[in-house]
């Protein structure tokens, strides 16, 4: 019965993200791409991955997609030949070019060839892997009571592992640097290129928005609580507080725009400097990132609230930047 | 005391972070004081790794494989002082680059302190997956720091750019899951000892999709296309930073996976196919540098040609017996060294230039020499090292590549590294001999501030030194 | 076969999937998802061969977390280049018009 489910499920998100890299529509091919990241959540729990579950549906399927379907009307459809005006025929269809000349083909075969050989190699090497030597576990179910929670993930996360986290947060912060500085860098006083179809497929009621909001900060509070003993964390409450953002944004009650004032970029590096400043204190007893183990309790607790915090905004930074920018 | 090794990756991350709340275009005093302090903190660091050999630093103190190792060695204390040491008077020169010049300036700062913490945290990795996170943290540095411009050539280029560095971290992000699984760790000590040339297909494959995957973000040919004009289409600190140290970030976790992880699967034959790629980007880069009509992207097709010599090391090093394999490494870092400090060199003269002129044709560079000589004069002793002209630190690297070819009787790629010297000297004698030819009519150099022409030449100046203090650095890399 | 080593096969398809995608289709839209795709199966690679003995293992599920976040970053990144691109190719037409 599971394998049935199981292969059924790996049918699914194969045919998905196959269809979304092949269907001619761009449109149905974002959508396809959401219900492959759908799909993707519930593989991860087919897994025993809550954690990452959660994440997927959160920030793989629902942030990611609402960026790519806000992309959309921007990306969709051949450039604009005058103002204001899109060549009707050509809207749906989006690649269109000529039909490709033979070095193409000739390559495009050779990727193809190559991407199948990847492929075969891949599942034969896994098939023919023997079990490795080392159980790390073992190892994270020896040192969880060192660890300051209960959760093995948020062990690993933000403790075992949690140089790798740290460097994450600088990873999710420099890329809303990017994006500020290509969104924002627009020279003054030029008119914003939008399409009018542009953002036609994400309209919220008011209403809906203002409801769901302050639950989204009670579900991220509770989720960034439970994270010390079951699935949830900053990541997962901080991509819910985007969230919230994002449906306040397209009800029309919060605004977008590239150029944070410096109260909303003090909000944005809170995170990252409380993660550097905790890391760097509790040098002075021993090395980096290592929690006193009477304190690891709070001091995790410290860094992921500060997290929460930061990565929300730099979350819905991401989408407000990007949508706010086309329609200054 | 201050311990150097963890302060490396988060001072960079302090001072970044510090210039973005401060706001857009500000922070540049802060990073060249932090500057300062890191290249003092690397100069402590070599000083500890020469004095007691290689170490060890647990984050979190948990150890691996359960936690996360930092580990500094003569090879990564090496490249950690040429990070500092190009960046310092990079960030000196910048300040008076954006002064003058305010596109791209917004977020530069940020942007160029998380690009040194992910290349410190690079340097010091000892941890496969820690690794990925730290080129992911330095790919998206490297491309908004191309991007930020916002200009549509930049931008283009920021886009292909981005799309090479993504599909090479997910080749190697797929081959750190195959080693896990294979071994049940990502621990760069515990993997080592358990790699064998027995190892499961599944090994294999990871080899080959990390090292195809470095590969691809360092521009080695044929997977250079990206880099043009990523590197001559941004604004010239950027191409400074970028075509000095951050390809030869990739370029060390080859050398580092190669020598470390994947010596027991290493073939000659793998080896001589890069060595094989090598030659070819040192003759394609430099015909097409001597093809180019704009002097940045002349600059940057030089890199794709220098980058070329990094890759004649394998051959070298793989089953030549110990001396010539030693020589042969020992040539390879030189290289990545003496062309960080002279590609630094020769890309801020190129801005300097640029500002001064506002243009960029080569066929126009007529009265350089008169009115910019000193940034003419830093262009010209940055090319001596990428000739390999005595006494540069290129002229070592070269000499040590060549007797190492010569030592195992591979006669091939003494050949490639004569022709890519005369090459070079085509290329630099292009630019220079313009640059003699009286003013222009009409022609009006604008005065530029002292602190754009002197960093630039301190790091020429560092290019051609560095082959007189070869010892030391050699004994350096040796010592862990 | 554990569910586990079911799914990392899986993540091996998908892999290929987007390494061919990325390589052949030439609208950066599709690359951004091409990129994803392929970054999904390495993600299902690490934690299906992880667990293929059947149990569950926080380490590299939380290295998938992590891969996650910085999957998003680069999609934001990536996108904000796209329309940036579309913005100049718009001016540039309106220019020639």
């Amino acid at each position: 019965m599971n394998l049935a489910f199981d292969l059924l499920l790996i049918a699914a998100l194969l045919w998905s993200a196959g269809r979304a890299l092949t269907t001619p529509d761009l449109f149905r091919a974002v959508v396809l791409f959401i219900v492959f990241g759908l799909l993707m959540a519930l593989a991860w729990a087919r897994l025993d991955a809550p954690d990452i579950a959660l994440a997927e549906a959160a920030i793989g399927a629902g942030l990611t997609g609402a960026l790519l379907l806000d992309a959309l009307g921007h990306l969709r459809g051949p450039v604009r030949r005058k103002s204001g005006l899109i060549a009707p025929s050509t809207v749906m269809s989006s690649e269109g070019a000529g039909p490709p000349a033979f070095p193409t083909y000739f390559l495009n075969g050779l990727a193809i060839v190559l991407a199948v050989a990847l492929g075969l190699a891949l599942a034969g090497a896994l098939l023919l892997l023997p079990e490795p030597a080392i159980s790390l576990p073992r190892e994270v179910a020896a040192a969880m009571d060192a660890s300051g929670v209960a959760h093995p993930v948020t062990a690993v996360l933000l403790n075992f592992r949690g140089y790798d986290t740290l460097l994450e947060v600088a990873v999710l912060w420099l890329a809303l640097l990017g994006v500020l500085a290509v969104a924002g860098g627009r020279a003054p006083g030029r008119a914003p290129v939008t399409p009018r179809s542009a953002r036609a497929s994400l309209k919220v009621p008011r209403l809906l928005a203002r409801v769901l909001a302050p639950l989204a900060l009670l579900v991220a509070g509770y989720l960034l609580w439970a994270g010390a003993h079951q699935p949830g964390g900053a990541f997962q409450a901080g991509a819910v507080l985007a969230a919230a953002a994002v449906l306040l944004n397209l009800a029309g009650l919060l605004p977008g725009g590239a150029t944070p004032r410096w109260v909303l970029r003090a909000g944005l590096g809170f995170g990252l400097l409380v993660f550097l400043a905790v890391a760097a204190a509790v040098m002075g007893q021993g090395v980096l990132l290592q929690y006193p183990p009477a304190w690891a309790g709070a001091l995790i607790m410290l860094i992921e609230t500060g997290l929460t915090l930061s990565i929300g905004l730099t979350l819905a930074g991401l989408f407000l930047a990007l949508s706010g920018a086309s329609r200054q | 005391m201050l311990d150097p090794l963890p302060w490396l990756i988060l001072l960079p991350l302090f001072w970044a972070t510090l210039a973005f709340v401060r706001g857009p275009g500000r922070g540049g005093r802060l990073a060249v004081a932090g500057l300062l302090l890191q290249l003092a903190l690397a100069g402590g660091l070599a000083r500890q790794v020469a004095g007691e050999g290689e170490r060890v630093y647990a984050v979190g103190g948990w150890g691996a494989p359960l936690g996360i190792d930092l580990a500094v060695d003569g090879l990564s204390a090496v490249m950690l002082l040429l990070a500092q040491a190009v960046a310092l008077p990079l960030a000196v020169y910048a300040r008076a680059y954006y002064a003058a010049h305010e596109e791209g300036a917004r977020y530069f700062w940020p942007l160029a302190g998380a690009l040194l913490a992910a290349m410190n945290a690079l340097f010091l990795a000892a941890d496969v997956f820690n690794l990925y996170v730290t080129l992911e943290l330095l790919g998206l540095a490297a491309v908004g720091l191309v991007a930020a411009s916002g200009g549509a050539g930049p931008v283009t280029a920021a886009l292909r750019y981005l799309m090479a560095t993504l599909l090479g971290s997910g080749a190697y992000l797929l081959g750190v899951a195959l080693l896990y699984g294979a071994y049940g760790s990502v621990s760069l000590s515990i993997l080592a000892p358990l790699l064998g040339a027995d190892a499961p297909l599944a090994v294999f494959l990871a080899a080959a999709l990390m090292l195809l995957g470095l590969m691809l973000k360092t521009a080695l040919f044929p997977f250079h296309f990206w880099l043009p004009p990523a590197h001559g289409g941004a604004p010239a600190p950027v191409s400074a930073l970028l075509s000095a140290l951050v390809v030869k970030a990739s370029f060390y976790l080859i050398l580092r996976l190669w020598l470390d992880l994947f010596a027991p699967l290493a073939t000659v034959a793998a080896a001589q196919l890069l060595g094989l790629l090598g030659a070819a980007a040192i003759l394609w880069g430099s015909l097409m540098a001597l093809a180019q009509t704009r002097l940045k992207m002349l600059v940057a097709y030089s890199t794709v040609a220098q980058i070329g010599y990094l890759f004649l090391l394998f051959p070298l090093a793989t089953d030549t017996g110990s001396v010539a394999s030693a020589s042969a490494i020992q040539g390879g870092v030189m290289q990545a060294l003496s062309h960080g400090l002279a590609k630094a060199a020769m890309f801020a003269a190129a801005g300097t230039v640029i500002l001064s002129l506002g243009r960029d044709d080569i066929a126009r560079l007529g009265g350089v020499s008169s009115r910019l000589p000193l940034t003419l004069f830093t262009f010209a002793l940055a090319g001596v090292t990428l000739m390999g002209l005595p006494p540069s630190g290129g002229f070592t690297a070269k000499w040590l590549l060549m007797s190492s070819a010569m030592h195992s009787g591979q006669w091939g790629w003494v050949v490639v590294m004569i022709l890519g010297g005369l090459l070079a000297a085509a290329y630099v004698f292009k630019v220079l001999r313009q640059a003699f030819l009286p003013v222009e009519a009409g022609t009006q150099f604008k005065p530029v501030p002292r602190l754009l022409e002197w960093p630039a030449f301190l790091l020429a100046l560092a290019s051609l030194l560095l082959g007189l203090r070869a010892g030391e650095v050699l004994g350096l890399l040796g010592a862990g | 076969m554990s569910a586990g080593l079911l799914y990392a096969l899986a993540g091996a398809a998908l892999f290929a999937f987007g390494v061919a995608g990325l390589i052949l289709r030439s609208h950066p839209l599709r690359k951004i998802l091409a990129f994803n795709v392929m970054g999904s199966g390495a993600f299902l690679v690490l934690v299906g061969l992880g667990q293929r003995d059947g149990t569950a293992d926080p380490v590299p599920q939380a290295m998938v977390l992590t891969g996650i976040v910085v999957s998003i970053a680069a999609t934001a990144l990536a996108l904000a280049l796209a329309r940036r691109q579309r913005e100049h190719g718009n001016d540039k037409e309106e220019r020639d018009a």
